[in-house]
């Protein structure tokens, strides 16, 4: 069955969560990547959004974590103050963030381009709970486009702290959680160098090549001597993720 | 209770409370629970010169951007979920119309928390090593604790002048009763000096009691209280209505430049009287589709959506 760069990084991202985790969604692809999760290896994967809902048990697939068919089955409905608490207070296993721009150390920008903080280029959305996810879940998988004006030398503005300035600077800093574990993008599956906190590329996706990779990144990035190949999504995950998503939300768009 | 504590008040005279230069937050999540009919008779009135205090509240902050009523925004995240940047809010901070504050959403509801609790900042773990730490102004402090060795991050309290809330009903002595996840209300409502609370629906005291295990705001935090049906629309509220998808995607499309969102402001808002007025505008049938299944809670999908 043929699929998607979108099925391949909805099953890698997936493949990262454990059974029993407590999972911090987001919208997009994270929520697919639970859902699936959720259907294979980890059935008692518990799903928190920061509009307030746990454990929900959607009967139509949420077009966002503000939509109401997330409250259908929800083991309990609360404030966005009640989610973000129990986050700080060490319950969340996994948090799911999007980047506009991220650096060699993980540190992400959704804050603004270009310009001055006072009279930007480009204005983003800013950093809603993502700061939040990434200084207290115990580990966050970061899930973006892979081009080489996203992977940047120098960020405009920290917005969310990865590894800050690598080595143990983030635990130096004050942050409870570990850090961002992956980087799944369209290209590769990357990691962090233990040691230096330094990108590394830890697998290629079928048909890509290390130097289109490293084209698309603006800083060197760590390659060590066994790269792996990511595993291609089975038919029955992808059948999995055409049935949540047959109305085309987020993947396979028909709009 | 007798009719002499009725908090009701009618929308235009509710909207004429707000005092230009003053500080406002509003309801409102991704694409739901905003008090638009209150924001679009605010516009109407041009209360300007506004510093909105906001959590996620996109529509409201969008919507008074392209009007030209905000100076400065304190704020976690403004983003049109499923569509991206709010383009009026953006094009205002792009060119330096709009003075901006950044927080994180903990962070900015623990300001909210710190006020309600009546303290002036709260102890937090967000923010440390990043800009988002420094960039607001002096609103942190790193701090030691007294008790342990550990670093924390103080958030100053933020007690903002008025809170616009749109809920599913109250009494008219200010009893209001909000259905599904409460997003970030409780806070808003005991974080700030002037409550006004738009409903879908007054119903009699005796109601909102016979339903006391739903998420009620006791009257003692509200001063106002105003009826106003399909206030949120565009964005749904859980149970009565789901959002309107297909003036959701006009609304994108004209606000993408500043000459698109004047030519929306003018036919939604501008050259409209009132909420009922708006509403013929926006018609019986569309407003039929909108409705939830008692059941789910949310418009079936595709519900009529043949017929056109």
């Amino acid at each position: 069955m043929g699929y998607s760069t979108e099925e391949l990084m909805i099953v890698a991202a997936s493949k990262q969560i454990k059974n029993n985790e407590v999972v911090f969604v987001g919208t997009g692809l994270p929520m697919l990547a639970c859902l699936v999760a959720k259907a294979t290896h980890a059935p008692n994967l518990y799903m928190l959004f920061e509009s307030g809902i746990i454990d929900p048990k959607p009967v139509h697939l949420p077009k966002g974590v503000g939509d109401f068919k997330l409250l259908k089955g929800a083991t309990k409905s609360t404030s966005l103050n009640y989610v973000l608490t129990l986050l700080q207070g060490g319950y969340i296993d996994v948090g799911f963030l999007g980047a506009a721009e991220v650096d060699q150390y993980g540190n992400i920008n959704t804050t603004y381009i270009g310009g001055t903080y006072d009279t930007p280029q480009l204005r983003l959305p800013g950093s809603g709970g993502a700061n939040d996810i990434a200084s207290n879940a115990k580990r966050t998988l970061v899930i973006m486009p892979h081009q080489k004006r996203k992977f940047k030398k120098n960020l405009s503005y920290l917005t969310t702290p990865g590894y800050l300035q690598g080595s143990d600077s983030r635990i130096k800093a004050g942050l409870k959680g570990d850090g961002p574990s992956r980087i799944i993008t369209d290209k590769a599956i990357l990691d962090f160098e233990p040691t230096s906190k330094k990108m590394r590329l830890l697998a290629l996706h079928p048909g890509v090549t290390l130097e289109e990779v490293q084209g698309l990144t603006e800083f060197e990035l760590v390659i060590p001597s066994n790269i792996e190949t990511t595993q291609e999504p089975t038919e029955s995950e992808l059948s999995l993720i055409r049935e949540f998503d047959k109305e085309g939300v987020y993947i396979n768009k028909t709009n | 209770m007798s009719t002499e504590n009725t908090k009701l008040i009618k929308l235009d005279k509710a909207a004429s409370l707000i005092r230009s230069g003053s500080t406002i937050t509003f309801s409102g999540f991704a694409h739901s629970v905003t008090p638009l009919a209150f924001i679009r008779e605010m516009i109407r009135q041009r209360i300007g010169n506004l510093h909105l205090i906001g959590v996620g509240e996109a529509w409201a902050v969008d919507m008074l951007a392209g009007a030209n009523m905000l100076s400065q925004v304190s704020f976690s995240n403004f983003m049109f979920e499923g569509y991206g940047r709010c383009k009026n809010f953006s094009r205002g901070v792009e060119n330096g119309l709009i003075k901006v504050e950044d927080f994180s959403h903990f962070a900015q509801i623990s300001r909210f928390a710190a006020s309600a609790a009546g303290v002036p900042f709260l102890p937090i773990r967000s923010l440390l090593g990043t800009d988002v730490e420094t960039s607001n102004h002096g609103k942190t402090s790193k701090i030691e604790c007294p008790f342990t060795d550990e670093t924390l991050l103080a958030i100053a309290a933020v007690k903002p002048d008025y809170a616009v809330i749109h809920a599913h009903r109250a009494d008219q002595y200010g009893n209001v009763q909000l259905f599904g996840n409460s997003t970030s209300i409780d806070e808003q409502i005991r974080g700030s000096k002037t409550i006004i609370v738009t409903v879908e629906e007054i119903v009699p005291e005796e109601e909102i009691s016979k339903l006391s295990e739903v998420n009620t705001i006791p009257s003692f935090l509200i001063d106002y209280v105003v009826e106003v049906p399909y206030g949120a629309h565009p964005t749904g509220m859980y149970k009565y209505y789901s959002e309107d998808f297909g003036h959701i995607d006009y609304y994108m499309d004209l606000s993408k430049t500043e000459e698109g969102f004047n030519r929306y402001l003018n036919e939604f808002v501008l050259d409209v009287n009132d909420q009922w007025d708006y509403l013929q505008k926006i018609g019986l049938k569309k407003l039929h589709q909108l409705k939830a299944d008692p059941h789910l809670g949310y418009q079936l999908p595709n519900r009529l959506a043949k017929e056109d």
